[in-house]
């Protein structure tokens, strides 16, 4: 499988090369990929199908630097923090026998990596249906998937970091939403890498140890490449949709 | 314009948001953070559903249907729940 290895982009590149990936593994022009990548700046990603007004605060993410960036997949809304998230994809043939039709079973399979992962750094984690991975009660890695082209894309963050304060004032929370949630409490919903370990894991350490449990997890030896001039051509025409206001307006 | 919010126990957020004009849809949007492939089926049913007449069991039936014939796949929420928020918004 190729790798991607960790790569820093503005929002808009980093779902135009998730995008790009998947048309082109459809078409058949590209392998199986395993991509780790980065945020600069700081962006709220939205799920495709949530509200930008319900969602987030605007004026708090203008005073922050926050970009407002729409993914191509459904679920909720992130903070992808410049200080504080890997997040990786994984591109596959969509008739990949390893995947199931099932969105639970699928999205268990292709989680694992990071669950081993994890375990290389010393963190119990477990896969909670539908798309969560969590630590104890509390959420380390949130994960999304689709199906076009021909292949299938899934995606998810690793949370190294975390700014409570940032996080909550740029992300709104409304009552009706966390109505079923056992701890009400925002800030002790999720957790993060250096929080469970309790001291200043690095970027490099995370990737590392990453690289290492998608590796296991799935079973293949990755190789480090890079994307093709066809790759390219497809992220520059697909920034274009990411950044523009109509996309990421549309609900 | 009406909206009702509601998070289906154990699944997704799910929020409905509707404009109505002599007892008909004249505008219908559906948010949250659910999963639904393939994701055009959604606003395939919004389109379907302007100009809906706003009878509650019609409703139930055009949006369980749609969902049904297209073998819609969702994740977090099922077909009946879009259609007790769209009713809920309506009252």
């Amino acid at each position: 499988m190729r790798f991607l290895d960790l790569k820093v982009n503005d929002a808009y590149t980093n779902m135009a090369t998730d995008e790009a990936l998947t048309k082109a593994r459809g078409e058949g022009k590209s392998p199986d990929t395993l991509r780790f990548y980065r945020w600069n700046p700081s962006a709220v990603t939205l799920g495709y199908f949530q509200s930008v007004e319900d969602e987030v605060d605007l004026v708090a993410m203008k005073r922050y630097g926050v970009d407002l960036n729409r993914r191509i997949s459904g679920g909720g809304a992130v903070l992808n923090s410049a200080e504080g998230e890997i997040t990786y994809s994984i591109i596959m043939d969509e008739n990949d026998p390893r995947i199931s039709s099932d969105p639970t079973e699928s999205y268990r399979y292709l989680c694992h990596g990071i669950i081993e992962g994890l375990g290389i750094l010393g963190i119990e984690a477990e896969f909670k249906p539908i798309n969560d991975i969590i630590v104890g009660p509390r959420k380390i890695s949130g994960n999304a998937q689709i199906r076009r082209y021909g292949a299938v894309l899934h995606h998810g963050t690793i949370l190294v970091d975390f700014d409570a304060k940032q996080m909550f004032s740029v992300l709104k929370i409304s009552d009706e939403k966390i109505s079923d949630k056992l701890i009400q409490q925002a800030e002790e919903r999720v957790t993060t890498i250096r929080k469970v370990l309790d001291r200043q894991v690095s970027f490099e350490e995370v990737r590392a140890a990453m690289e290492k449990g998608f590796a296991k997890a799935l079973g293949v030896e990755l190789e480090c490449g890079d994307l093709s001039e066809y790759e390219k051509e497809l992220v520059a025409h697909y920034r274009e949709k990411y950044a523009s206001r109509e996309w990421r307006f549309r609900r | 314009m009406k909206r009702f919010e509601y998070k289906v126990p154990g699944g997704k957020l799910l929020c409905a948001k509707v404009k109505t004009e002599d007892k008909n849809i004249s505008f219908i949007q559906f948010t949250g953070d659910f999963f639904l492939l393939p994701e055009t089926d959604l606003e395939d049913l919004e389109n379907q559903l302007i100009g809906a007449i706003t009878d509650e069991d019609m409703i139930q039936k055009k949006i369980v249907d749609f969902f049904n014939d297209r073998a819609t796949v969702i994740a977090g929420a099922k077909p009946e729940d879009f259609a007790y928020v769209l009713n809920n918004a309506l009252k």
